[in-house]
């Protein structure tokens, strides 16, 4: 098996070459279609029109797109993605102290959304005829067409404001300090031994990581759902029953374990979906993750930070995908063998 | 049990643990020597000479000094320099330097730090934007550690102003060279009220009273900076208590806000102006017409409406309280001289002039409400303006190709309140803000570049500003506003700039 998964690692990664290639492309050109100037807006009051040309030149936007492409590419090969132009930091650098917050924070937010989505879709699909169906379908309806960033400022005002529960700041309490060692924090307090910091970084992200899961959710239940209708008409499943297999054993054991195959799936291309919601959640929770550096830099129209973390998603959703698939195999032998 | 049920159980109870137990560390408001603020940007970087973005100066102000600071009326006032000077000839600006000011490692402020920051540093290479600000400093003699005689090539009228204005912060000479650039971007060293002490990019600054501060000793001595852009945000953690002062509140939720006991709501306005930059050509060629758009705006309406009517109506660009105003200068609100005006030109209600208007939305408070007011207004008198809505990137772009419309909605900063920084950027055909470009007025405004002498030089710049209302070459409409919301027991201390600077504020 270690060899089939091999084999599908490497495909995968010669295919996501050439479309990182055209990511890389896609980004870079749109940037410069772009009506906008972000030399002159970084000026100060006094420059001149010469200054704003100096400095064009200097950082070659003068040049034709295809020519500033190829310089750019040149250098993310040696590994470098260029200097901020709000920042004055290298593009890498920032990218590698945002990226960590947001890892941790996507995956939390897949967690919840695992944790709530599985159980509702059991939930939905145990009540179907039923007239809470309905109740709960609304529900989840709802809650799907609530996008994050307003889940964020509702979950701030519930569990921030009216029940004052929560924090909703940044990634600890202001009188607390955890020296950065791996850059995720969650990792950073235990090799710091700081359980108390700890326990309050899980706290600052409860409310940020609900609100990334929160639109996820409804998806997860209604295709874990449909699966289950699928399958559990299944001989097996009929089968189980005859051997007179409780009901709840039944779905749990037998109709369950199918039923997830299509529900791991979606989840990981939701995980790719979350990682992009990340972008306002966390400007609205003053997360210091990659979102919150990215909205940053469209504000500044610093282009050389949108092309890197622009590659940096696309990676990441490549990433994903490629775990998915891996998990898919390992967990359903028969695609092992059809591949 | 089972397993089953005792993991969910688990979970369920650590969950509600975690949201129900009280915040395992302190409040901020527990302790009356701290205060806890939420900022609405990041500073993006500790070099503050690299930028010269106005939101962004009270941050470098806790952490640096200038040379020369601003009182609360933002009168000019010693700082780094206890003397300052300029010579007739506008080309040398002598400077004594305190000997009682301290780098936040003990090491001593002195002339080559003042050398090193305008000259050196743009000669090692530095990208600061310092360097195009004083593009004409030749040298900098330091004949003694408390002494610095800037030599300029050309003379700069503003030379002492700009010593206050942005990006102008001294840096410790031994500490950049030491670490670098980019190491100073992510090492702050000053020689201000506070040091920093702990700093997580786009969410959080800990800054700590620095002991050997030459000012006076800050009564808050911890200040914690939560960087939070999202102006709900802001509102629910004032409104919350976990933080003690909120800036950028939106104006409707001061409102709110102030009516709570616990809280003080404030909307003030500061050196900032709202205008509209009118173009020399195309349907605004016609100085009826443009004087026509003047007249159709109703600005204390829109003060009212949007403003809870603490925008200052404005006739020139220069609010009240700085050294350019005029006060016995008014443009009326007045439709039926608008109407007038129009109809000289063959324009009606039946038969409207077209025109284009940009106006951003989200830039500043207000904007685009302003701008569909305006809209509204104009449309009442014969002029149809078709609305534009740009990003502030795009402004530049536009204005750089000369492709912005007739009028453009705006909003111009300016901490110092030099009229050179309003009317003359704004106006001086030449350079990049200014979108006017006919020389009838900017030929005027050029000319006052090279006035040295204060008196004449003010005059001069309420002259040329009374005249470009006059010609329609502007469109002054509000001195800006800010808003603070914090708590009842926080003393704060209310700059005309804008400035919140907790090394000024106590509790009571």
């Amino acid at each position: 098996m270690s060899g089939e998964i091999l084999g599908i690692v490497l495909r995968r990664i010669a295919v996501a070459i050439p479309l990182m290639l055209l990511v890389s492309i896609l980004v870079f050109i749109v940037l410069r279609l772009i009506p906008a100037d972000p030399v002159a807006m970084s000026m100060p009051p006094n420059a001149t029109n010469e200054d704003i040309e100096a400095l064009r030149r200097e950082m070659g936007l003068h040049l034709p797109v295809m020519h500033q492409y190829a310089i750019w590419l040149g250098h993310i090969l040696e590994g470098d993605l260029g200097r901020s132009i709000a920042f004055g930091q290298p593009v890498f650098k920032l990218i590698g102290q945002s990226l960590p917050a947001t890892i941790e924070l996507a995956v939390l937010g897949a967690l919840f959304a695992t944790a709530i989505g599985l159980p509702g879709g059991i939930l939905l699909f145990r009540l179907r005829g039923r007239p809470s169906e309905q109740a709960v379908d609304v529900g989840s309806t709802l809650m799907m067409s609530i996008p994050e960033f307003l889940w964020a400022l509702f979950l701030i005002l519930v569990f921030g404001v009216a029940f004052n529960l929560l924090p909703f700041a940044g990634r600890l309490p202001p009188d607390m300090t955890i020296p950065r060692v791996t850059g995720f924090l969650l990792l950073d307090c235990l090799l710091t031994g700081d359980l108390t910091a700890f326990l309050e970084a899980i706290r600052h992200m409860l409310l940020p990581a609900l609100a990334l899961a929160l639109g996820t959710v409804p998806l997860i239940m209604r295709l874990l759902r449909s699966s289950l209708l699928d399958v559990i008409g299944e001989d097996y499943v009929t089968m189980a029953r005859l051997r007179g297999v409780p009901e709840r054993r039944v779905i749990n054991r037998h109709a369950l374990r199918n039923a997830l195959l299509p529900t791991l799936s979606l989840m990981g291309v939701q995980f790719g979906f979350l990682f992009g919601g990340t972008l306002l959640v966390e400007v609205i929770y003053s997360y210091p993750g990659l979102g919150n550096l990215m909205v940053e830099a469209v504000r500044n129209t610093d282009l050389p930070i949108i092309q890197g973390a622009a590659l940096v998603f696309a990676l990441a959703v490549l990433t994903i995908n490629l775990a998915v698939d891996v998990v898919y195999i390992v967990v359903n032998p028969k695609l092992r063998r059809a591949r | 049990m089972r397993r089953r049920t005792l993991i969910a159980g688990l979970a369920v109870g650590t969950a509600a643990a975690l949201a129900v137990a009280p915040p395992l560390a302190p409040q901020a408001q527990a302790a009356k020597d701290s205060v806890v603020i939420a900022w609405q940007v990041d500073p993006q970087t500790w070099d503050p000479n690299k930028r010269t973005v106005p939101v962004r100066q009270s941050l470098y102000k806790m952490v640096y000094d200038q040379l020369l600071t601003q009182a609360p009326d933002i009168k000019l006032e010693a700082s780094l320099a206890t003397k300052w000077s300029q010579s007739a000839d506008g080309k040398t600006v002598t400077l004594d330097i305190r000997d009682n000011a301290y780098w936040h490692d003990g090491t001593k402020v002195t002339s080559a730090d003042v050398k090193y920051t305008f000259l050196e540093r743009g000669k090692a290479g530095h990208k600061i934007d310092l360097v195009r600000i004083w593009r004409n400093v030749a040298d900098i003699e330091t004949p003694t550690p408390t002494r610095a005689v800037i030599k300029l090539s050309k003379p700069m009228a503003t030379a002492i102003p700009w010593l206050a204005f942005l990006a102008n912060f001294v840096v410790p000479k031994h500490h950049v060279e030491k670490v670098g650039a980019d190491g100073f971007a992510d090492k702050p060293m000053g020689s201000g009220p506070y040091k920093v002490v702990d700093y997580q990019r786009n969410s959080r600054i800990v800054l700590e009273a620095f002991d050997k501060y030459w000012g006076p000793k800050p009564k808050i001595r911890k200040v914690t900076i939560l960087i939070m852009k999202d102006p709900s945000a802001r509102v629910a953690a004032v409104q919350s208590g976990r933080v003690d002062f909120a800036p950028d509140v939106p104006i409707r939720e001061v409102g709110r806000l102030d009516k709570m006991a616990a809280l003080s709501g404030r909307i003030f306005p500061i050196s900032r102006v709202i205008l509209l930059q009118i173009r020399s050509d195309k349907a605004f060629a016609d100085k009826n017409v443009r004087l026509a758009a003047h007249h159709a705006i109703n600005k204390k309406a829109i003060s009212q409406a949007l403003y809870a009517g603490k925008a200052v109506p404005l006739s020139i660009v220069a609010p009240p309280g700085t050294p350019g105003y005029v006060e016995d200068f008014e443009f009326p609100y007045d439709p039926a001289k608008s109407k007038a005006l129009l109809a000289k030109s063959g324009f009606s209600t039946d038969k409207p002039l077209k025109i284009g208007m940009a106006s951003f939305n989200g830039n500043f408070p207000g904007d685009y409400d302003i701008a569909r007011a305006i809209v509204s207004m104009w449309k009442k008198v014969g002029i149809e303006a078709n609305l534009q809505v740009i990003e502030y990137s795009k402004y530049f772009e536009l204005n750089r190709g000369n492709k912005l419309p007739e009028a453009t909605l705006y909003s111009w900063d300016n901490a110092v309140g030099d009229p050179e920084m309003f009317t003359g950027y704004l106006m001086h055909p030449k350079l990049p803000f200014s979108a006017w470009k006919d020389m009838d007025v900017g030929g005027r405004v050029m000319k006052l570049f090279g006035v040295v002498d204060y008196d004449k030089r003010i005059q001069g710049y309420k002259d040329v500003a009374v005249y470009a209302s006059k010609q329609g070459a502007v469109m002054p409409l509000l001195q800006s506003v800010i808003t603070w919301v914090h708590k009842s027991d926080l003393q704060v201390v209310q700059y005309n700039n804008g400035w919140a600077l907790p090394q000024t504020w106590s509790w009571k």
